[in-house]
């Protein structure tokens, strides 16, 4: 086995798994906080990715300030999918709230595709084309950036979650919402920042990814269900679940094409999360209700 | 013979005499699209309905059945007849297996699972050139026929599909009224409780599933002989959704509701046609929408209609509801 090529194997896997790991931390904190599965959460990501590229064809603005203000505006707009639907059906059954999501996930992607025209679109960015040699493994400038800006959001999303006066609302609202607003949690506004918060971690990645890839208004399936996957194998709710379990699946995905197939690769991945809930049929890290 | 009954019989009656009806060919096409969601919804609804189970991977199942028979016919020279059975053989292992996997976990991990299971079969299906020639699909399918007994053309399709789809109702109405679909009910509805009254929960929840995956491998089959070509596509997200809105927009957990919103879904994506992908859009704001304001789908409807007209006639017309149904009602 050639070192090298396998050390640029793992590279890859943990910068694309870096990419799982921000989609699907929104998919978590929105189950674990609300309670609520959010097929849409890909949406979210797709529309990251195409108001990043708007934002830089149109109105002109570079890479960095285009994402930011992608991320802002689908933060936005999740607030407002959270006061159109899901705030009004959280008494309701998980059926009924799963269904929605599902409608409002297919609204949106054929809105998009409605919108911005079936044609993929390239995501402009400085770092796209530059290289970084970091020993023998090369990366894009681009992927070097996914991962950075990935691990840094994470660490203040951790700390936001672990020491903010907010974030301590949300952990005591995923302990149990009665209780919560019994004590003077303000639960609506819990939920609209979880949603904010939620939909901005996906857009960003769909900003962050969109340079490496083609973006189409279809993508928002293929984010969700990778969001899925490692969720459910790191355990619904579970933060530090999806980290290990979104760079895992982005390795093994990476170690499958380069060394199996590439055709296969993708399942690979779910026939991985397959074995592992048939060993811990709740994830990995599957934890009693409440966030960790 | 009470009301009931009549109005059974004259439903029958009407789907038998439909094609003359119908008068071109395609509208009986039409016809028999409806028929085969109608088979498929009915299949789906037996996880969704009876067992109270979201799955997101039955248009695999579909997808397994089409290939299985498609295969079998085209390239080992089967008999297509025979290949139906087979089809549904082969969807049912596959739907024992996977079953076997996903039903350990319930709600919305089943579903995600669900949606896992059918992305890899979706995958494979797409990457395995040498077996299902991946996104080329499979033309040529013949017909499905056995000596001189054939279903070439649309209106012998539609009633053999007919006949599957009452004798698939039929089984559900049965299955309802016997001691496995009050197991089913059971379990749906309260697990722990029916664990505590001796139902196996596990082994209730797999012999739905599996035999809600035979039925849809056995309407694959005959979609893969109808149409005669056959993709992945038939695998897709676009399809599972198509089963999932066509069961709740209908009424999940009644016979009825998936035959009506199969009719409701095959009547409004041809007439839509020309609105290309704003079609979509129509379908998830139908589905969002049903799930909202008429959680029970459209033949909650008419139960509603007729609770307002009994209590219209007991109360002699004074203070009797007569509004539509509003967004509280029956929200479960």
């Amino acid at each position: 086995m050639d070192f090298t090529v396998f050390a640029q194997q793992i590279a890859n896997g943990l910068v694309n798994g870096m990419a799982y790991v921000l989609i699907a931390t929104g998919l978590t904190l929105v189950f674990g906080v609300l309670r609520i599965v959010n097929f849409a959460h890909g949406e979210f990501y797709m529309l990251g990715a195409y108001l990043t590229y708007f934002a830089g064809t149109l109105l002109g603005l570079d890479y960095i300030t285009a994402a930011v203000l992608g991320a802002v505006v689908v933060a936005a707009l999740g607030v407002v999918a959270n006061k159109l639907i899901f705030w009004p059906l959280r008494r309701d059954h998980e059926f009924t709230i799963l269904l929605s999501s599902l409608g409002l996930a297919l609204l949106i992607a054929n809105s998009g595709e409605l919108l911005f025209g079936a044609d993929p679109k390239y995501v402009e960015s400085p770092f796209a084309d530059e290289i970084l040699d970091i020993g023998t493994v090369t990366l894009t400038q681009q992927r070097v950036l996914v991962f950075a800006a990935a691990v840094a959001v994470l660490v203040a999303v951790y700390l936001f979650i672990r020491y903010s006066r907010f974030g301590k609302m949300m952990r005591a609202t995923a302990q149990n919402p009665d209780g919560a607003a019994l004590t003077g949690i303000n639960i609506g506004l819990v939920h609209s920042y979880t949603f904010a918060l939620a939909c901005g971690l996906a857009a960003l990645s769909g900003a962050l990814v969109g340079p490496t890839v083609m973006i189409f208004p279809t993508i928002g399936n293929w984010a969700v269900l990778k969001g899925f996957i490692v969720v459910i194998m790191g355990g619904l709710g579970s933060v530090t679940g999806a980290l290990f379990a979104g760079l895992l699946l982005g390795v093994i995905e990476s170690l499958g094409g380069g060394y199996i197939s590439l055709g296969f690769m993708e399942a690979i991945g779910y026939a991985m999360i397959i074995a592992v809930l048939l060993w811990r049929p709740n994830g990995l890290f599957s934890t009693a209700r409440g966030l960790r | 013979m009470n009301a009931k009954h009549i109005s059974l019989a004259g439903g029958v009656l009407l789907l038998g005499i439909l094609p003359f009806l119908a008068g071109n060919a395609y509208l009986e096409h039409l016809l028999v699209l409806w028929m085969l969601y109608a088979l498929l919804a009915l299949s789906l609804n037996i996880i969704i309905g009876y067992l109270g189970e979201l799955s997101f991977g039955h248009a695999a199942f579909v997808g397994v059945g089409a290939y299985t028979s498609a295969i079998l016919s085209t390239q080992l020279g089967l008999p297509p007849l025979i290949g139906l059975p087979l089809a549904g053989l082969v969807a049912a292992l596959f739907g024992l297996v996977i079953g076997y996997a996903a039903l350990r976990v319930v709600g919305p991990q089943f579903a995600i699972l669900t949606l896992g299971f059918g992305s890899i079969l979706y995958t494979v299906t797409n990457h395995w050139v040498d077996v299902t020639r991946g996104p080329m699909g499979i033309s040529n399918i013949p017909p499905l026929s056995l000596g001189p007994v054939t279903f070439t053309d649309a209106r012998e399709t539609y009633y053999l599909v007919l006949g599957l789809v009452l004798v698939v109702a039929f089984l559900c109405h049965a299955l309802v009224n016997s001691r496995t679909g009050r197991a089913f009910i059971a379990v749906r509805e309260n697990a722990p409780l029916a664990a505590s009254l001796g139902v196996n929960v596990f082994h209730t929840k797999l012999l739905g599933f599996v035999v809600a995956t035979a039925i849809a491998g056995v309407g694959g089959a005959i979609y893969a002989h109808y149409i005669k070509v056959i993709t992945p596509d038939i695998m897709g997200v676009h399809n599972v959704a198509a089963l999932i809105i066509v069961v709740v927009v209908g009424g999940r957990g009644t016979i009825v509701g998936p035959i009506l919103g199969a009719l409701v879904y095959i009547g409004l994506l041809e007439s839509l046609r020309v609105a290309g992908p704003l079609r979509m859009v129509v379908f998830a704001a139908l589905l969002t929408g049903t799930v909202v304001f008429l959680p029970g789908g459209l033949v909650s409807l008419w139960q509603r209609w007729r609770g307002n007209h009994k209590a219209e006639n007991n109360a002699t017309a004074t203070t009797a509801p007569t509004t539509l149904p509003n967004a509280e009602g029956g929200a479960k």
